[in-house]
């Protein structure tokens, strides 16, 4: 036999003898290829599903508020590919219902033209896009909510309001055309849909000759150089052509996410998967060498005796090696398969779950539409790689370790590994000291031992810290920051044609008067009602930005109070200037918090504000300086001032805006549907239920949550095999000499006490490293999180269960474990184990 | 037969079968046997003649395939697992020939473990005394590799009395060492085990050893094929062998 096949058979030999450890490190290293493979798939997946969606959407910016002359210029503009306008044209005015007339236009495609060079038109699903004064279209769901019939040629009578304001007209439109139907997920409140339907622009023209319509269109455009320009160039172009027409910056909207995902493939997933990969890999590495680590340890003697029959140094690296390529060569390709079908399978399923709950079906069909790709070689082999060297590099210790061992030293070697002589001791020996001894015995190996269990649980409560505070409610709250319903007053600032929509028209009739609470009160399952939200108009004679629309006509913003309570939040996000409640109160001075309008709108600290306020008929002056600038996570108006001066204003009107609801959990859909009875009676009332916000919630987070719980339940495998490889092997390693502590007396009660107690102290010992570093990384894990508005967290959520799940689940499998492996042990008996090794 | 006061050890019959059919191989077959309190007793034979088998089963290591093993008059083949252990803890001590103390624990802890495990109170004075006898007064911190093989099987020798069991049993304890340490240990069992009025059951190679006991069973294929006072070691053969006792 050859040199090469005695170490290969050897490394056989050995793979089969020793089992369980080739069957542990066999899985460890089939979860970390099938992780990273699954990361891998997951991330081309969302590529490819982003570059899809965002091909739905593929214009490089929105130019907003130009004119037909602005329009007609970018039409012959030599840098745009591509130009769709569109315009609002009126306000729908049908009771609740959100919802706008528009009229569209391709104006120029020159990726799409006809062989006459012609732009396409836009496409209907039947019918004909409008082109009389009277023709409109919009999809079937559209016209069944206006009370139509969803025929071509049928007719729809209308109400509404041209560009918003205006009197309200009423007119009866022919329908031209249809659109694909959409499917309006139920039991939606109509003030979270937004509906529209395309108009001829006939209709407009006329509007416009008769002076009661304007055109401000928006434009969709494209330019050209999306295959051969960065990021930052192609945002330059887009600027140059806004410049050409004289648009300023700040009504160019860039379609970031599209052209991110154009220019600059996929950096962001890149990255995110990249980093997910990298703690994996070198979480892996630290379990695989661990219990190589543990292996080399065990199998000391039997590398001695390999060496004095004259096993070389490299015979012996060789052998490890090749144990490590033969378990490799079946694990990594059972993890790659797994790694790529269960993503391939679970991914579209996570995306069709989330889009179910989504508002309309036009996502859902989006979805269906896709052809995922998931697939990619590169990833493929990256992964094989990834795991092969991450197998290469956990071997490296243990094979030093084994290149090192002296034959002699070897044969004779009794694990003890410190260099102690002696030991203190106890007087009497009961089997806590026995437990003791042994972990103490070698203190390395236990380091080792808790600290790659400690990190695999530190990860785990590090993850479920942020997933935990990932909370649908959280989201929810952001529009009912208390109760289970909001009744939220509807109210315009700045209505010219119909006053009496104005705040301060709306507080002259004080809908939300006792008799209404009252109302409110007696519907069975109310528990607590509490209005909020003092909300005043100012307006300012200066010339004030904030105080102007973009004509420079004056508008009225609201202004609001801030509370005691709500320092520590305004300060934690202090931009500029200094918050101090009591010198705010007794310079009547207001802050401001919101970032962008500050700087929109040119303010800057120590303005000085001339301001008049609406309370009702009434207004009040009021003089005030802007002292400082933050932006917290609660809705606040733009300006606010402290409650106390708030309270001297003596407002003569209640200035409530909202009101919020607690109702008994039992009753809730009873009082559901009071309430929707209740505000239908109220133009004005828009009312916002707790389920219905979860729901939307709900289906924006799923998305990331589910493959994080995912993957984190995945770090919990590999954690808990890292568990059973110390606990088997610590057991099996020692069969002799527990063996002959049974020959002495140690009973098999006392046997499993001795062995459970190492067990609780590996986890105890990996407890209070998770439970400290692990929580301590949670927390700043988190406040990146919140940082970076990940997933809409605003709160920390203890992960608790989380923490008990990790307690108990380690606690029990420990036990479960040392039980399961005393008994495979006394299979053999007392006398074959004392042989053992002999 | 049982209830002669002084016979501590005795068996019935005793079998340890191992394997079936062609391959059954009888490590102990049929042995009647009686040990008196306070004897020494050596058990010789070749190797797999059985010697190790019949120590384990009288120690309670080991289940008879069938037969009986009386301990003090009780039938402890029929007992379970945690009763064994405890008669194993208070009434046998057993030393080994490769000494097999528990690396973890220094010499006094692994002196009093049996102790230990009982829960018993420790007669310090007594445990003082035997550690003097076997000289380690001046090892009971050290850790068990520390020491040279002479001082581990002392550590043995003193582990098995502690306990003030009525027996020992001794699987070659001087194999593992010199001549010379071993003639030394093996004095120093043989007196501990007067001193302390213990029973002293040896399996050995030994011709010096067998020659120390007060009696010499000898096995051969699992049987016992002589039982008396040792004799002096055949000139011829070089095996020691023994006298038939009426």
């Amino acid at each position: 036999m050859s040199k090469t096949n005695t170490i290969s058979n050897l490394a056989l030999q050995r793979l089969r003898y020793n089992k369980s450890r080739t069957l542990l490190t066999g899985i460890a290293i089939l979860l970390t290829t099938m992780l990273l493979m699954a990361i891998g798939t997951v991330s081309v997946g969302i590529f490819n599903l982003n570059r899809q969606m965002a091909s739905f959407t593929d214009y490089h910016a929105v130019f907003r508020d130009i004119t037909p002359a602005q329009s007609a210029i970018l039409r012959s503009h030599i840098q745009v590919e591509a130009l769709t306008t569109a315009e609002v044209f009126a306000d729908i005015e049908n009771g609740k219902m959100n919802g706008a007339l528009a009229y569209q236009e391709i104006v120029r495609d020159d990726r799409h033209t006809d062989e006459e060079g012609a732009s396409p038109t836009l496409q209907v699903e039947s019918g004909h896009y409008p082109e009389a004064e009277d023709e409109i279209c919009s999809s079937p769901a559209f016209f069944r909510r206006v009370g139509a019939e969803p025929v071509i040629g049928g007719k729809a009578t209308l109400s509404f309001r041209v560009d918003g304001k205006g009197k309200i007209q009423t007119k009866e439109f022919t329908i031209s055309g249809l659109f694909p139907d959409e499917e309006v997920a139920e039991g939606l409140d109509d003030s979270r849909i937004m509906w529209s339907a395309q108009v001829s622009k006939v209709l407009l023209s006329q509007y416009e000759e008769a002076g009661l319509y304007q055109p401000k269109l928006s434009a969709n455009l494209r330019v050209y150089g999306e295959d051969e320009l960065t990021y930052d160039e192609m945002k330059e172009r887009i600027n140059a052509v806004a410049a050409d027409i004289g648009l300023p910056e700040e009504n160019v909207n860039l379609n970031t996410e599209y052209l991110r995902i154009m220019t600059d493939p996929g950096t962001e997933t890149m990255m995110i998967a990249g980093v997910i990969c990298l703690v994996v890999i070198l979480f892996s590495a630290l379990v695989i060498y661990s219990i190589y680590y543990v292996g080399v340890i065990t199998d000391i003697q039997e590398i001695g005796k390999l060496k004095a029959l004259g096993a070389s140094r490299r015979q012996i690296a060789g052998m490890f090696y090749l144990q490590g390529a033969i378990v490799s060569a079946f694990s990594i390709p059972a993890g790659l398969l797994i790694g790529f079908l269960l993503p391939y399978f679970l991914f579209p399923l996570v995306l069709y779950a989330t889009s179910t709950t989504a508002l309309t079906l036009s996502y859902r069909e989006a979805i269906d539409a896709l052809n995922l790709h998931m697939f990619s070689l590169p990833v493929l082999f990256a992964v094989a790689a990834a795991v092969l060297i991450t197998v290469c590099l956990s071997l490296q210790k243990p094979i030093r370790m084994a290149k090192r061992v002296s034959p002699v030293e070897a044969i004779r070697y009794q694990e003890s590994t410190t260099d102690k002589k002696s030991r203190k001791g106890h007087h009497t020996v009961k089997v806590s000291t026995l437990t003791f001894a042994n972990l103490t015995r070698n203190k390395r190996r236990t380091a080792v031992t808790i600290l790659t269990m400690g990190l695999s649980c530190v990860l785990f409560i590090c993850v479920s810290a942020v997933l935990s505070s990932v909370s649908a409610k959280d989201l929810a709250r952001w529009n009912i920051a208390e109760g289970d319903f909001r009744i939220s007053l509807d109210y315009s600032r700045n209505d010219k044609e119909y006053p009496e929509n104005n705040l301060d028209s709306l507080v002259q009739k004080n809908y939300f008067n006792e008799a209404f609470l009252a109302q409110l009160s007696a519907i069975e399952g109310v528990k607590k009602i509490q209005p909020a939200h003092g909300i005043i108009l100012s307006s300012s004679d200066t010339d004030y930005a904030l105080y102007q629309n973009f004509d420079g006509e004056p508008i009225r913003s609201d202004l609001s109070y801030f509370t005691r309570e709500d320092i520590p939040e305004l300060n934690e996000y202090l931009i500029q200037g200094s918050i101090d409640y009591d010198r705010m109160t007794a310079n009547r001075e207001v802050l401001c918090t919101y970032e962008y309008s500050f700087t929109q709108n040119g303010l800057s600290i120590g303005d000085v504000l001339t301001l008049t306020l609406h309370d009702g008929d009434r207004e009040i002056p009021f003089q005030t300086t802007l002292t400082a600038l933050t932006q917290p996570e609660t809705d606040f108006s733009i300006l606010v001032m402290t409650e106390e001066t708030w309270n001297e204003l003596g407002l003569a009107y209640d200035p409530t805006t909202d009101i919020y609801l607690y109702v008994e959990d039992a009753q809730y859909d009873s009082v559901k549907e009071a309430l929707k009875e209740i505000v239908s009676g109220n133009e004005h009332f828009t009312l916002y239920s707790m389920d219905e916000e979860m729901r939307i919630s709900r289906a924006s987070i799923a998305l990331t949550i589910y493959p994080a719980y995912l993957l984190l339940a995945l770090i919990a495998v590999i954690g808990f095999i890292s568990l059973i490889n110390t606990m088997i092997t610590s057991i099996v390693t020692r069969k002799k000499e527990l063996g002959i502590l049974q020959a002495i007396g140690l009973s098999d009660r006392q046997l499993v006490n001795m062995l459970s107690g190492e067990g609780l102290v590996f986890t105890a010992g990996t407890l209070l490293i998770s439970l400290t570093l692990g929580n301590l990384a949670g927390w700043l894990f988190y406040k990146w999180a919140k940082q970076a508005h990940f997933m809409g967290i605003s709160r920390y959520h203890y992960p608790l269960w989380e923490s008990i799940g990790l307690a108990l689940v380690l606690l029990g499998g420990q036990l479960l474990i040392t039980r399961f492996i005393s008994r495979t042990m006394k299979k053999e008996s007392l006398i074959e184990r004392i042989r053992n090794q002999e | 037969m049982n209830n002669q006061t002084d016979i501590i050890l005795q068996t019935e019959t005793l079998c340890k079968y191992y394997g079936s059919g062609d391959n059954l191989v009888k490590a102990v077959d049929h042995i009647n046997l009686q040990i008196r309190q306070g004897e020494f007793v050596s058990i010789v034979g070749k190797s797999g003649s059985g010697k190790s088998t019949l120590l384990h089963m009288l120690g309670a290591l080991d289940n008879p395939t069938s037969g009986k093993v009386f301990l003090d008059g009780e039938n402890i083949a029929s007992l379970k697992a945690d009763a064994l252990s405890t008669i194993r803890r208070r009434k046998i001590g057993f030393i080994f020939q490769s000494f097999n103390l528990i690396p973890a624990l220094n010499i006094w802890e692994n002196i009093v473990l049996p102790l230990g495990l009982d829960g018993k109170p420790l007669d310090e004075a007594f445990i003082e005394d035997i550690i003097a006898t076997l000289g380690l007064a001046e090892k009971k911190r050290s850790l068990p590799n520390t020491l040279s093989g002479g001082q581990q099987q002392r550590c043995a020798i003193a582990r098995a009395i502690a306990a003030k069991p009525s027996i020992i049993l001794a699987d070659e304890p001087t194999g593992n060492l010199d001549t010379k340490t071993g003639d030394e240990v093996m004095a120093l069992l043989k007196t501990s085990a007067k001193k302390y009025g213990q029973t002293l059951v040896v399996i050995t190679h030994n011709e010096e050893i067998a020659q120390m006991a007060d009696r010499t069973i000898m096995l051969a294929d699992g049987r016992i094929v002589s039982d008396g006072i040792p004799s002096v070691k055949n000139r011829e053969t070089g095996e020691v062998t023994a006298h038939e006792q009426d």
